[in-house]
């Protein structure tokens, strides 16, 4: 892992310099507070117990307040003493633990709300690539990489180092021999994280992997169940869901064994470490060079002081799992090199009050998914004001992506698209979607109420202009006929609603938007010729004094444009009216005969 | 069989179209009937329903608890050697008896040699303990892994079996949650809160019979800290346990959020509603925010708490030992031991109580599984259920299909289907038309069984679906729906989704058939090309004939079909109603139209029309009547003609 990947993600952690600042002074004190802990072992040993006599000073500053120094003062001072040095502690430990838990806490909703914004404005290419729920698990649980991450290179060898610092510092006054004993487990232990820290983190990464795979495989499955039960494959996936179940365990065992042979050499060498000062430390008592409550003293500082040198050199080995995070947290923050990007100084505003709006112009347009395979080919077209212009073509002609590429989802590769003149990549994005109004194939309605659905685009549009435009789109009727009319909040993916009931709210959310240029992309579709009839009366009033792009393939849709582009393989092979095409006799003509056998039947109706 | 009282039992059933205020998961708002659960298993509490997976793991878990005894074992020797040092090397009193075999040691018998055994001794002590600790990691990890899987896989096959409808309602990112993090209470209940526990317990009662040995007033002393200790626990387990729950609540708000938007992604570019919808998130997170701190805050309470019990009882150790070494009952030696003991005699206390921790989050975790759980299926297989054993016994061809007087709606008192009857003999097109809302998806729905009828019923072959089992019965029917549902497999994967056994020659002749073999060559990897989610790198047509293929080489006698409409432009159509014909053959179709030229070669078609079937007959015959029929070829006809 570079240190680049941190250092992207540092900024999150700085931005809350007040708090950690506070974490710091609290450290400090709080190892004053453990330096403290063990004396009133060494009191109680030494003085009250092996009779030593207390230190002048003590004993002078004691007399004053007329206490008698005896074993019975010192044993009650002792256990007094323990119980302040607790409570000074726990205080500095609740001072310690919020300020992290708020600081960590707003890091991590930092982090989260950047993802969740870049992955709002990362490519469909990409998304199509990425399964929703990988996204969601970056989003929810990688984006706490920030806090692990914080607390394994600042907070935590902060708070280490500050306690190796005060504890090595009162240690050397206390006895410098042993002092140097107890430092020389440290390269020891450096070695032993550099030599195992490595397998951990592929460990780590492998658990991850196989994790991800079973819960991937869960959300795949839980999304397709109308074919799940169809098919009966209930048993299958099962079956599925063991093998990898079984793998992710067999994973996260190996990595348990890595994991302890790790704690032996860390541990091994610190009870090494803890035998010699031991072993030391009797030889100095027995010598007279050291009492046995300093002994213990010693023992304790030893205790806390290797405590310490192990987190700061287990660190190294923590971060490794973390790394994993940072990587799938980058790797959604860095930009796709086919997304579209806002220039600076973009123009906010593109129509003027005055003229007519929502001219659209093809100049020699190239653009594809993959590189090297373009969907559409040097494409030259324009669209007046007002104008409605029909994309017919076969499956895989190109249609979408022009629709696509008007609405900037993606920047051609070459050539260049105008929206009244101004080339769509120096307008402001928010400004270039203001002007088109899209509706899709699939209505995408969310889980909000009737009326919040149809004022997506305009949140701030009062109830009479949504029950107007409902009643426009010819959705007003069934809307009042919902339990809360209105207010009914729809089911998730609009489930409770008929597919043309759908679309004609998603009418009335693009009308509601009144955009200049407005796109449909096969907007019936979806739906059977029954429903289809209130859809296209809707659209014809929708369309009124727009610039429309319109994808059909029905000739009832088609029949209604001012001018129809057939698109064959990425280029324009035929334009003109209708009628005129049709006159023509090329493909136009072709695929559109092949539906009037279909429609045949007006005629049989009305014989 | 009336099915109505069944429906009025599932909670919230009809209230969450509109009650959408309480938050989009419909479970959220259920509460605790999902855990009373409608299968009244009355006295089960969660955590012995749980802890049935945790014994599957029996024999990992009987290991483990012998790997417990020797690491306490080696945890209650261990202040021993420096006991020694100080009252035997330091002090210089003799050795104890039990301890005499060191002086026969060799250099035993002197001091500084003395001292370098027993220092050795912490060393063997650590080595041993590290060893049982080992193993018991290893089993750990395994067993606590084992024991989620299992749950998440029942977990998973449950709903697997649920409704539409109810996937319809609850957000998927929101299940999957619960299938893949909530399941692990499990784990946190045997291995993170019960192993402790036995730990703790043995380590408890081993150090308090040493220290009842060395002292047994000091022991006493140490003993009776534990009762305050368990009021705190029971004082301020309580709130913890309610805010882990709500913080638990609050991230699958903000879970379901942030996918809904991710789905809707499209939609939301085109609005530009990119920073609304960050707002709608970042709103959620404020909430599981402050959740979270008051997780923190009534974690830190507890801590503060349960520490100020532990410092008095160490402080009264200090001061009483201190008075029994002066009045010569103890050795300093043995008040070393006792406080060593008593300091981690307070940690498997601790550990106990801070269980509570682990049990609140279990518990909101079981919560959480147990509410999808307990929803009974609203389908489900009667014990005895047979298998389709094929249509010959019943003197009729394979694949007849017969509703009698079918009643049925989504929600109890607005029923979509009324008192319909409907046949579709061996080899028949039964075309439904009809507007939409009038019921026809539903009575596709209800053939394959994804719903029962609320009264009449349906029979396959002569037998009622319910007296099928769900495999056999489905196995009868193919279907091919609007939206097709490709899976992120490879494509000869999801055409050979019914029958995974599949040769290739099978799944390529399928293909064929479907007109789908050519675009498929076209692709990357040929067959072998993984799908996009969504099948988003495919067009509508190609989607729709991989589905078709998908159907063809199911080669069920029965056939639902919704007719795949008009994704399609003129020429692609034409090559997916061959393909969708070519499925037709010699199978019971039961379709939904949206043609003319398929409503012409129907056996029947069938009007629907408030739930019933309002016409029926050829279409020739129905265009003669005056009727709906005409009115809706009407309609047609006008979205044609202007």
């Amino acid at each position: 892992m570079s240190v680049a990947a941190y250092r992207s993600l540092a900024p999150y952690a700085f931005r809350q310099w007040r708090r950690l600042l506070t974490i710091g002074v609290l450290t400090l004190l709080s190892s004053l507070a453990v330096a403290l802990q063990p004396w009133p072992m060494k009191v109680l040993v030494d003085y009250a117990l092996s009779g030593i006599p207390v230190p002048d000073a003590v004993g002078g500053a004691l007399a004053r307040f007329g206490i008698e120094v005896g074993p019975v003062v010192l044993i009650v001072g002792a256990g007094a003493a323990s119980l302040g040095i607790f409570a000074l502690n726990s205080l500095l430990d609740v001072g310690l633990t919020w300020s992290w838990a708020v600081a960590g806490q707003r890091m991590v909703r930092e982090l989260a709300g950047d993802v969740f914004g870049r992955l709002q404005r990362r490519s469909f290419r990409y998304h199509q690539q990425q399964p929703v729920g990988d996204s969601l698990d970056r989003l929810t649980s990688d984006t706490w990489c920030v806090y692990q991450m914080t607390d394994g290179l600042l907070i935590s060898p902060a708070q280490q180092l500050i306690m190796l610092g005060a504890l090595g510092v009162v240690a050397w006054q206390l006895n410098a021999e042993l002092a140097v004993y107890s430092l020389l487990t440290a390269p020891l232990m450096a070695w032993a994280t550099v030599k195992f820290g490595n397998p951990l983190k592929r460990r780590a990464r492998l658990a991850r992997e196989a994790r991800a795979r079973l819960v991937s495989f869960v959300h795949q499955t839980l999304s397709s169940i109308p074919v799940v039960q169809a098919f009966a494959t209930e048993h299958r996936n099962w079956d599925r869901f063991h093998a990898l179940a079984a793998d992710s365990v067999a994973v996260s065992q190996r990595g348990a064994l890595v994991t302890s042979h790790y704690t032996l050499v860390t541990g091994l060498i610190a009870v090494s470490g803890t035998a010699l000062i031991v072993y030391v430390g009797g030889r100095q008592v027995l010598a007279g060079a050291l009492t046995i409550g300093g002994f213990m003293v010693f023992l304790a500082y030893l205790r806390t002081l290797q405590g310490a040198a192990e987190g700061l050199i287990k660190l190294y080995g923590a971060l490794k799992p973390v790394e994993a995070s940072i990587d799938r947290v980058l790797e959604v923050l860095r930009s796709g090199e086919d997304e579209v990007v806002e220039r600076t100084g973009a123009i906010a505003r593109v129509a003027s009050a005055a003229g007519p709006r929502g001219a659209i112009r093809f100049e020699q347009v190239t653009f594809g998914y993959v590189p090297g395979r373009p969907a559409v080919e040097s494409v030259t077209f324009e669209v007046r004001p007002g104008e409605t212009v029909a994309l017919v073509g076969a499956t895989g002609a190109g249609k979408s992506t022009l629709a696509s590429l008007v609405a900037r989802f993606y920047d051609p590769w070459s050539g260049r698209i105008t929206l009244d003149g101004h080339d769509l990549r120096d307008v402001r994005l928010a400004e270039l979607r203001a002007q088109i109004a899209l509706v899709f194939q699939e209505s995408f309605l969310l889980p909000l109420s009737v009326a919040e659905n149809i004022a997506y685009g305009r949140p701030e549009a009062t109830r009479e202009e949504v029950v107007a435009v409902a009643r426009a789109a010819n959705a007003d009727e069934f809307i009042r006929r919902l339990p809360e009319g209105y207010d009914t909040v729809l089911g998730e993916r609009g489930a409770t609603l008929s597919g043309g009931e759908r679309q004609r709210i998603a009418i009335a959310r693009a009308m509601l938007k009144d955009a200049a240029v407005l796109i449909l992309d096969e907007p019936t579709s979806a739906l059977d010729g029954w429903s289809e009839a209130p859809i296209l009366e809707a659209v014809e009033v929708l369309r009124a004094g727009r610039t429309t792009l319109i994808i059909a393939h029905r000739h009832s849709t088609v029949r209604q444009a001012d001018r129809v582009l057939v698109l064959e393989q990425g280029r324009v092979v035929e334009e003109g009216t209708p009628a005129q095409l049709l006159a023509r006799g090329g493909t136009y003509a072709r695929s559109m005969g092949l539906q009037e056998s279909r429609s045949q039947l007006p005629a049989e109706v009305a014989a | 069989m009336n099915r109505r009282s069944a429906e009025g039992m599932l909670p919230g059933t009809g209230a969450d179209v509109a009650g959408g205020a309480t938050g989009p998961s419909d479970l959220g708002a259920v509460g605790t009937p999902g855990i009373a659960g409608p299968t009244g298993m009355g006295v089960d509490v969660w955590w012995m329903r749980l802890g049935r997976y945790g014994l599957g793991q029996w024999r990992s878990l009987l290991l483990i608890l012998g790997c417990i005894v020797l690491t306490v074992a080696m945890d209650v020797l261990r202040p021993w050697p420096l006991k020694l040092i100080i009252d035997n090397v330091l002090e210089g009193e003799a050795l104890p008896a039990p301890a005499g075999w060191l002086e026969s040691l060799p250099g035993g018998a002197s001091r500084p040699g003395l001292l370098a055994w027993l220092t050795l001794g912490t060393i063997v002590l650590f080595l041993v303990g590290w060893l049982g600790k080992m193993v018991q990691q290893y089993l750990q990890v395994g067993a606590g892994a084992r024991m989620v899987y299992a749950l998440s896989a029942d977990v998973f096959r449950h709903l697997q079996r649920m409704s539409l409808r109810f996937h319809g309602r609850q957000p998927t990112g929101d299940l999957v949650k619960r299938v893949t993090s909530d399941t692990g209470c499990v784990r946190e209940l045997v291995v993170e809160a019960g192993l402790p526990l036995v730990t703790s317990l043995v380590t408890l009662a081993s150090m308090l019979g040493v220290m009842w040995n060395l002292d047994a007033a000091l022991a006493m002393i140490a003993l009776g800290v534990a009762p305050l200790l368990g009021v705190c626990i029971w004082f301020f387990a309580g709130p913890m346990n309610g805010r882990s729950y709500a913080y638990y609540a609050c991230q699958g708000v903000a879970m379901a959020r942030a996918e809904q938007t991710l789905t809707a992604l499209p939609l939301v570019r085109a609005f530009a509603q990119e920073d609304r919808e960050q707002r709608r998130l970042d709103g959620a997170w404020r909430d599981s925010d402050s959740a979270y701190l008051r997780l923190t805050s009534s974690q830190l309470q507890f801590k503060v708490g349960t520490g100020t019990v532990s410092a008095l009882g160490t402080a009264a150790v200090l001061a009483f030992g201190g008075f029994r070494v002066l009045s010569g009952d103890l050795t300093v030696g043995g008040l070393v031991v006792v406080l060593s003991y008593v300091a981690s005699l307070y940690a498997p206390l601790e550990t106990l109580a801070y269980l509570s921790t682990n049990l609140a989050s279990a518990a909101a975790g079981a919560k959480r599984v147990f509410e999808v759980f307990d929803r009974a299926p609203e389908v489900t297989e009667r014990p005895g259920a047979r298998v389709w054993a094929g249509a010959a016994r019943h003197g009729m061809g394979a694949g007849h299909i017969r509703f009698e007087g079918v009643t049925f709606g989504y929600e109890p008192g607005r029923p979509v289907l009324r008192d319909l009857d409907l046949e579709g003999r061996p080899g028949e097109t039964i075309a439904l038309v009809g507007a939409s809302g009038a019921g026809k998806s539903t009575v596709l729905a209800l053939i394959p069984r994804l719903y029962d009828p609320w009264e009449g019923h349906i029979a396959l072959d002569g037998v009622d679906l319910r007296e099928l089992t769900l495999a056999s019965l489905r196995r009868q029917i193919s279907t091919v729906l609007q939206d097709p549902f490709l899976l992120p497999l490879s494509v000869a994967e999801n055409i050979a989704y019914a029958r995974p056994a599949a040769s290739r020659d099978e799944v390529v002749r399928a293909a064929v058939a479907a007109q789908a073999d050519e675009f498929i060559r076209q692709l990357p990897q040929g067959y072998d090309t993984v799908i996009g989610e969504r099948g988003a790198t495919l067009s509508g047509g190609q989607r729709q004939r991989l589905a078709i293929a998908r159907a063809l080489l199911k080669d069920a006698p029965v056939l639902i079909l919704d007719e795949p409409t008009s994704a399609l432009d003129g020429e692609t159509e034409s090559v997916l109603l061959e393909g969708m014909y070519r499925l037709m053959e010699g199978r019971t179709t039961i379709l939904i139209a949206h043609r003319w030229s398929t409503v012409r070669r129907a056996t029947r078609v069938c009007v629907l029309e408030g739930g019933r079937i309002c016409e029926g007959g050829t279409h020739d015959e129905l265009l003669a009547r005056s009727g709906v029929y005409r009115r809706l070829s009407a309609l047609q006809c006008e979205g044609g003609a202007t």
